[in-house]
């Protein structure tokens, strides 16, 4: 059996969301800042939309579903370490650290 | 006229703001099952707030690997974000980036050889069809 993981679409569509507001923030900040007028010509360019194709999408669904993974098996390690069964909060705040950092 | 405008805006942000909660939603309900799995496999239990707050930490990182993955596809003036590119986000662990890897050529592993075999097939269809001219006239 397959492990669970993501669905590439809503992967996909959480991608495309936040890359319309970055760009729509940037419209805002080029109409502000008249005197960055060649910058923002420059940038324009880049501004069309961006898409991502269905291998890298599926390779996002994997390096989410590792980094959850990730996070949970080390959490487990440390409540075993302490002898309990279930994760807690104190856990997974001391891993925390160490695993924003390998990610 | 203009309250109008700024109602609009406030509209339009809000459905933005509601648009993001369904993805995020829709984010937690995969990140719940996941968490799970992998806590079932290794005979643990996962206290609900946590659960909550890995998947909190996943959509940010998220957010964060869109704003990456732009960033580096308009660096190499692509449109669209390649599979080198969710590689190289993972580059400063490269133990996560080898995973990545081959997991990539998993996939292209399973998916070019079916159309080779696809085409394969027909080439072969090809043939016996071609045989199967020829054989009247012999």
């Amino acid at each position: 059996m397959e492990d669970e993981t993501f669905d590439p679409d809503l992967i996909h569509a959480i991608f495309k969301h936040i890359w319309t507001k970055r760009s729509l923030e940037r419209d805002r900040n080029e109409g502000n800042d008249a005197l960055d007028s060649e910058v923002g010509a420059g940038t324009s360019k880049k501004n069309r939309p961006t898409s991502a194709n269905a291998h890298a999408l599926k390779l996002s669904c994997e390096l989410l579903r590792v980094f959850i993974a990730e996070a949970v098996g080390r959490a487990a390690t440390l409540a075993e370490a302490e002898g309990v069964s279930k994760i807690e909060a104190t856990h997974l705040e001391r891993i925390l650290p160490q695993l924003l950092l390998d990610f | 006229m203009e309250g109008d405008g700024n109602e609009i805006d406030a509209e339009r942000y809000e459905e933005g703001e509601s648009v993001t909660d369904i993805l995020r939603d829709r984010f937690r309900l995969s990140t719940i099952s996941i968490a799970e799995t992998q806590a079932r496999k290794l005979g643990m239990q996962m206290s609900e707030p946590i659960i909550a707050c890995i998947s909190e930490l996943a959509f940010k990182y998220t957010a964060h690997l869109a704003k990456d993955l732009q960033l580096f596809a308009q660096h190499a003036n692509r449109k669209c974000v390649n599979t080198e590119d969710v590689i190289l986000a993972a580059h400063r662990n490269e133990h996560v980036a080898s995973t990545l890897r081959s997991f990539y050529d998993d996939l292209k592993a399973k998916e070019p050889q079916s159309e080779r075999k696809r085409k394969k097939a027909s080439k072969n269809k090809d043939k016996a069809t071609t045989s199967a001219v020829h054989f009247p006239d012999l």
